[in-house]
């Protein structure tokens, strides 16, 4: 082992007669070392989207929402909400009212999610409110200022699309119409622009309206109606099955759907491009393990006749072949500890100072996050590791092969 | 007399029993030795002469375990070589056996101390007594202060200097030394002989030298012609270089035509 590992190392490490072995022996380590870095890097990406998603989802989400199979609306909401608040698990809930509709200001307009609701409830199940980013949210408390127009907030990029700002007068219009002698004309209602939000979540951003639920049951010819109640639950991880609790407690005619339901696409998305990413750049570590058994392989023909000499003092094969094993482990070990070292070292200056800036349009984010996790660090150095160790595997055994009267016939 | 009636086996350090070797080579085989008798005394110095290609390089090999003979036994004492695992063998090695040849064969990486003290290294003892066993060989072949220079640093009696270091660091009983002096100019040839022979009697070696140089080889205790695959002895008095002596037997075994060589040629001992 120590005499091993002493061989090893200095045969590393000397200068050597033959450059082109050290060149090579170089590329190796600095091969596993971009390969490693490269994986850290990307799995902390991959991680970091995966992570900020859920929580700007989950911001802006509802762990559960429950909601009528007929889509006919929740006509005993007020009881129902207040008696499924009570349930286990569940920590808050709120009414909502959703209805497609267009807004527009002038010749600009776009189709929005108008949501109608109760702030201070639905404060406790979102967090919409709290990414106010122009205005305020306070005129959506319900019956203030009766007279003046009803107050409407919109998401940031619905906002600029529209052309609207804090105080801006716009017109919502809603697909449902209303029936009056002239026929079928589509019912429209003027909002008073009060606040706009950035939730960072491009989905909820340029599509979404927030008001109060009476204007926008109003707005809709809606009775006293909601279309889904959202609750906000303990485990996030046990959204299915506290749905399924919610479901039965409200009785026949409701079902429940949950964040990861919801955003079942989305995260399976994340997922398999971790997965691609990993074996993408692992094809990086592959060829560096490449390298170190080219770089190997030509050391042993260089030291044939060392090894026989080393045999004639009673040196076994098998310490021979951990010999060049050792070196191929402290070529990739070396490899391995730079390149965590400058992955790492580059994950927390990217997510540290989030210089790179990302469309949020395609993206969903507007910067690149970096989340890197130990757990990633010690799976790409195991990789790692094993793949450089069958990169010796050959090279290793050749050279616990050699036959010492062979060797040292010539000269 | 021959030597085989000379000695009794009790005597004998190193004894081979109808050694062949033999070679695919071509179409055909080329047979280097047939029926080989050689038996070294404990203590014993001995010459091996022979052309260039006449197998002397591949007897040492053998005598050492490095190589397979096609047929009969290599004996130190009462151990069969043959018989011997290979980290037996290599074991024996270790312990057994100083190897130097013509060129040092130090390790160009290590400094020359550390060349002499890989025997030791190799069966992981500490590094602090592996290197005083090798400083005080140093010292003792005339190179203690030169034993942090690497292989390279060193000239060429110095490298085969730091060659014996090593040869003998791990307290061998055998000494087999293939053409030591033959790169080497006339004058730090005689030098490094004469160290050899200093070392064979302080060391109280048995030793096997394999050269060219007839001056060196009379020298020696004794000295063996290998010539068509047999040992010759080549008496102490003034033998002239290719005469072949009146009786030559350096243990000629048997000359039995039925040779043990044709008998065990293909399969080989395991
Ligand atoms: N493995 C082998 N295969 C074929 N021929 C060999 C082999 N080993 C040695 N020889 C041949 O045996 C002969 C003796 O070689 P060697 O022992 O080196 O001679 P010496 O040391 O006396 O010059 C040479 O002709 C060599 O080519
Ligand atoms: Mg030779």
């Amino acid at each position: 082992m120590r005499f091993e590992l002493f061989i090893a190392s200095r045969y590393l490490r000397a200068r050597r007669r033959q450059a082109l072995v050290g060149v090579i022996t170089a590329i190796s380590v600095v091969g596993v070392a971009a390969g490693v870095a490269a994986l850290i890097i990307a799995l902390a990406i991959t991680n970091g989207m995966r992570r900020d998603l859920q929580q700007r989802l989950l911001g802006s989400t509802a762990h559960v929402e429950l909601m009528r199979t007929a889509a006919d609306g929740i006509t005993h909401w007020r009881s129902l909400t207040q008696r499924l608040r009570s349930l286990p698990h569940v920590t808050a809930a709120a009414p909502a009212i959703y209805g497609q509709g267009l807004i527009s200001r002038g010749a600009r307009s776009g189709g929005a999610l108008i949501k109608g609701i109760l702030p201070a409830q639905e404060r406790t199940v979102s967090s919409l409110l709290n990414n106010i980013r122009e205005g305020s949210a306070a005129d959506l408390a319900p019956s203030t200022n009766a007279g003046t127009l009803p107050p409407l907030v919109l998401g940031s990029d619905l906002a600029a699309q529209v052309g609207a700002e804090v105080g801006s007068t716009v017109l919502v219009t809603s697909p449902q119409g209303e029936l009056t002698p002239f026929g079928l004309v589509p019912k429209y209602q003027r909002f008073r622009v009060a606040g706009i939000f950035h939730s960072g979540f491009y989905q909820y951003d340029s599509s979404f309206a927030l008001a109060r639920l009476a204007d926008v049951q109003h707005l809709f010819s809606e009775p006293d109606v909601v279309s889904v109640i959202s609750f906000k639950i303990d485990d996030l991880y046990r959204a299915a099955a506290v749905g399924r609790e919610i479901e039965a407690a409200a009785g026949p005619g409701f079902m429940t759907t949950n964040w990861m339901e919801q955003n079942q696409e989305l995260f399976r998305a994340l997922r398999l491009e971790q997965v691609a990413t990993f074996i993408i750049i692992g094809l990086i570590v592959c060829v560096a393990a490449l390298n170190i058994l080219i770089a190997l392989t030509m050391m042993v023909m260089e030291k044939t006749r060392d090894i026989a000499v080393m045999m004639s003092y009673g040196v076994l094969p098998s310490q021979i072949r951990r010999i060049f094993l050792y070196q191929g482990l402290l070529i990739s070990v070396i490899g391995t500890a730079i390149g965590l070292a400058v992955g790492y070292s580059a994950a927390w200056v990217g997510g540290h100072y989030r210089f790179i800036h990302l469309s949020a349009q395609v993206y969903s984010l507007d910067y690149l996050p970096f989340a890197p996790r130990w757990q990633d660090g010690a799976i790409v150095a195991a990789v790692a590791l094993l793949v450089s160790l069958a990169a010796t595997l050959y090279p290793s055994s050749s050279s616990a092969g050699i036959l010492p009267a062979e060797a040292l016939r010539y000269e | 007399m021959t030597e085989v009636a000379r000695i009794d086996q009790g005597d004998a350090f190193l004894r081979t029993e109808d050694l062949c070797k033999a070679f695919p080579s071509g179409n055909g085989t080329l047979t280097l030795f047939r029926d080989l008798n050689l038996t070294v005394r404990r203590g014993e110095m001995v010459a091996i002469v022979g052309e260039s290609g006449s197998g002397k390089s591949t007897l040492l090999h053998m005598l050492a375990g490095l190589d397979r003979p096609s047929a009969g036994a290599v004996y130190f004492g009462s151990t069969l070589l043959g018989k011997l695992t290979a980290g037996q063998a290599a074991a024996f090695r270790n312990r057994e056996i100083g190897y130097v040849w013509q060129m040092h064969y130090l390790l160009p990486e290590f400094t020359a101390l550390e060349n002499a003290a890989m025997p030791l290294l190799a069966r992981n003892m500490p590094k602090n007594q592996a290197f005083a066993a090798a400083a005080r060989l140093l010292d003792e072949v005339g190179l203690g202060q030169r034993a942090s220079h690497r292989a390279g640093e060193l000239s060429g009696g110095e490298q085969q200097r730091v060659a014996f270091a090593r040869a003998l660091v791990a307290g061998p009983g055998l000494l087999l030394a293939d053409e030591p002096t033959g790169s080497l100019d006339a004058s730090t040839a005689d030098s490094v002989f004469r160290l050899l022979t200093q070392l064979h009697t302080a060391h109280q070696l048995t030793s096997i030298l394999v050269t060219h140089n007839l001056d060196l080889a009379r020298r020696c205790d004794r000295t063996l012609r290998l010539r068509d695959g047999q040992l010759q002895q080549i008496p102490v008095a003034g033998m002239q270089p290719d005469q072949t002596p009146p009786e030559s037997t350096a243990d000629t075994g048997t000359s039995n035509v039925q040779s043990s060589c044709v008998r065990v040629q293909a399969p080989g001992p395991a």
